[in-house]
């Protein structure tokens, strides 16, 4: 954390030292007699905050307080008290906030897990009502780590806000050709179609084989499983009456295919089948009690007690197959 | 390669996690300085897990107890009352005194509270009213509650630490239950899992804070028969021989709690072979004591107070058990109970 403070500039001088700042005395934390998970600060951060004590107090708006709160935020990017108090700075002073958006990009690059500095770009964005940098700077922290929470729940916030989804699923379908696992390229896919098109029948139908042939591709991927059983929540006939899907899990099981996900969803429309008559003799109460013994015994032995208790609760019920709670 | 420790060590973690209550932390840990109530909190409820609480010397017991009680603000003309992070902001002659930013936190508000109950202190000097007024501002249009003030984000964790104040002093007056609920279940996923807000991707971590406030307010049964089939097989599904936060992620210790402790409150954690977990969890002990997040990577308070947490949920051995909702052992809920009953 400590690799872009200005602790390794040999150039760097305490505040203490500036001439700038000489009328300024420096306020010490008071950390009580005996502190608690005490930090060993290094001597630039105690006086740089011992500065910042002293300032924030009097609520000083001025250039030195601004410059202030650079170093602050740099020996500590995670203070949301620095950030605020920044704000209020740029504010008062009318700054450029664009030059704003590249310091704080420059950490957020560095730090790219930090609430601090995500919140503190949202603003910015928010002031400048200008989105246009948002999409570029997502692509780069997830061109590193493609499953980075906070880049998504800024790049979802900043599409949602401005409307930027054009292009959002082709962006989508390049992270799921590099990585088809990738669950937050999919939750992606999801966001966008649900605030575009939403799941009309033609959606449906589209986004159904897109999904199966994903599945096809790998089998034992959870993401493009749920996705399904996510795309089928629209579905007005239900899990179980989905021609398409049918005949893909048929075939797929016929081809002696035994992925958890796929048993799992053939015991989920058995249930549904079961639940509602048993329209369908192919989805019955014996076929989701023979794979939840497979399930348990070969399959998915982790999960052995849930298929156990699954499988119990079909010959109680005959009908959901769950207690609920 | 590394020794690894299959075994588990106690008094290694005893002593890691007393190491970072009492003695000084690294400057690498700079970042930290905002959060040191929650270091505390994590260093604290790890040893109490470990059932070593009453072993604290009662004076340290007691200049702990007046730490965390400097860092209360009692402001009702800001509403900003609560508990602050650390005394970052705290000299000599204002430590008393209300001044500019001086803002608590929500989830330092929620962490120096657990940690006056696994101390054992009655809450005496906790401004209730104050905490009270000030968390209601903090509450948004659509349910889900900012961390402070200004200039913080909002999210499921923080309605989590709203729900536990709440909870532990005994009051739902000031905040919105109705709007808290709509909120969590707007943020549940086509996937069953529920994430940090609507729409975003399901998380164990967001999951937890979401059933464990519904658990508290004592509004579970919010969730639909669907709903719930669906989140407790998302969540059965998040175990691969140790528990991953999202489907197609690595495994990592922290999840041993969230995840076990959200199917514990749903009563469906005995539906997973944990003997596996335990493997793993006992793998990412350092063998200088502390939990990591994965096999041979640096410890931290956070995965140690949770590892020892998730090993809780299994049952080990000398390991208090837990009120998962609370994420506090029994036998300080037990304490809870009573200063509840003090308090009416």
């Amino acid at each position: 954390m400590s690799d872009y403070s200005s602790d390794e500039n040999d150039d760097y001088v305490l505040y203490k030292n500036r001439p700038e700042w000489s009328d300024i005395t420096p306020l010490a934390q008071d950390d009580n007699e005996e502190p608690i998970v005490a930090i060993d600060y290094t001597e630039n951060f105690k006086d740089c905050y011992d500065y910042f004590r002293a300032i924030v107090q009097k609520k000083e708006i001025s250039e030195r307080a601004l410059e202030l709160t650079q170093t602050a935020a740099n020996l500590n990017p995670a203070n949301y008290t620095v950030w605020q108090y920044r704000r209020d700075i740029l504010k008062g002073l009318d700054k450029d906030l664009h030059e704003e958006l590249e310091f704080v990009e420059k950490i957020i690059l560095k730090q790219s897990k930090n609430y601090q500095v995500w919140h503190h770009r949202k603003v910015l964005v928010e002031w400048l009502k200008d989105p246009s940098k948002e999409k570029y700077l997502t692509e780069h922290v997830l061109s590193k780590d493609a499953k980075n929470y906070h880049a998504w729940q800024h790049r979802q916030w900043v599409i949602k806000t401005f409307k930027l989804y054009d292009g959002e699923l082709d962006y989508v379908d390049l992270l799921l050709k590099d990585d088809i696992r990738n669950n937050s390229a999919w939750n992606q896919r999801y966001f966008v179609i649900n605030n575009t098109t939403g799941f009309t029948e033609e959606v449906l139908r589209q986004e159904i084989e897109y999904t199966l042939s994903r599945i096809r591709e790998i089998t034992e991927n959870e993401s493009a499983w749920n996705y399904l059983r996510g795309l089928l929540l629209h579905d007005k006939a239900g899990l179980s009456n989905n021609t398409t899907v049918k005949a893909f899990v048929e075939e797929l099981y016929e081809s002696n295919n035994r992925s958890p996900f796929l048993l799992a969803i053939i015991v989920d429309m058995c249930l549904e089948q079961v639940g509602a008559g048993g329209g369908d003799s192919n989805y019955s109460a014996k076929r989701a009690v023979e794979l939840c013994k497979d399930l348990m015994e070969k399959f998915d032995t982790v999960r052995a007690n849930y298929w156990q208790h699954m499988l119990d609760s079909i010959g109680s019920e005959s009908g959901e197959g769950t207690s609920g709670n | 390669m590394e020794q690894l420790i299959k075994t588990f060590e106690p008094e290694f973690h005893k002593n890691y996690l007393l190491y970072v209550l009492n003695k000084k932390l690294p400057s690498s840990q700079n970042s930290m300085d905002t959060n040191r109530s929650v270091l505390m909190y994590f260093a604290l409820s790890g040893l109490d897990i470990l059932g070593e609480i009453e072993n604290l010397p009662k004076e340290r017991k007691r200049s702990i107890i007046k730490w965390i009680y400097s860092l209360q603000i009692v402001n009702k003309e800001e509403l900003v009352s609560g508990f602050q992070g650390s005394p970052t902001l705290n000299t000599r002659t204002n430590k008393t005194g209300n001044t500019s930013y001086k803002w608590s936190h929500v989830a330092n508000t929620y962490a120096c509270l657990s940690s006056l109950l696994i101390l054992g202190d009655d809450l005496s000097r906790v401004n209730k009213q104050a905490i009270l007024e000030s968390l209601e501002t903090l509450q948004l249009p659509d349910g889900s509650f900012k961390g402070a003030k200004e200039g913080v984000e909002n999210d499921m964790r923080f309605v989590y630490c709203a729900a536990c104040i709440c909870y532990i002093l005994d009051d739902w007056s000031a905040i919105n239950i109705e709007r808290m609920i709509e909120f969590i279940l707007n943020s549940i996923s086509y996937d069953g899992g529920i994430g940090q807000g609507p729409e975003l991707e399901s998380h164990c971590g967001s999951t937890f804070c979401a059933i464990a406030s519904l658990a508290l307010s004592n509004n579970l049964d919010r969730l639909t028969k669907a709903q719930f089939v669906a989140l407790r097989r998302w969540l059965l599904f998040r175990f691969d021989r140790g528990f991953n936060g999202r489907p197609n992620k690595p495994v990592d210790t922290c999840y041993s709690f969230w995840t076990g402790g959200a199917l514990k409150i749903l009563d469906s954690y005995d539906f997973i072979h944990d003997q596996f977990n335990a493997q793993f969890v006992l793998l990412t002990q350092d063998r200088y004591g502390g939990f990591s997040k994965w096999v041979n990577i640096v410890p931290d308070p956070m995965h140690t107070c949770l590892g020892l947490a998730g090993l809780s949920l299994m049952e080990f051995d000398g390991l208090e058990e837990m009120n998962y909702e609370l994420m506090l052992t029994k036998r300080t809920f037990e304490h809870l109970r009573r200063v509840q009953e003090k308090m009416k």
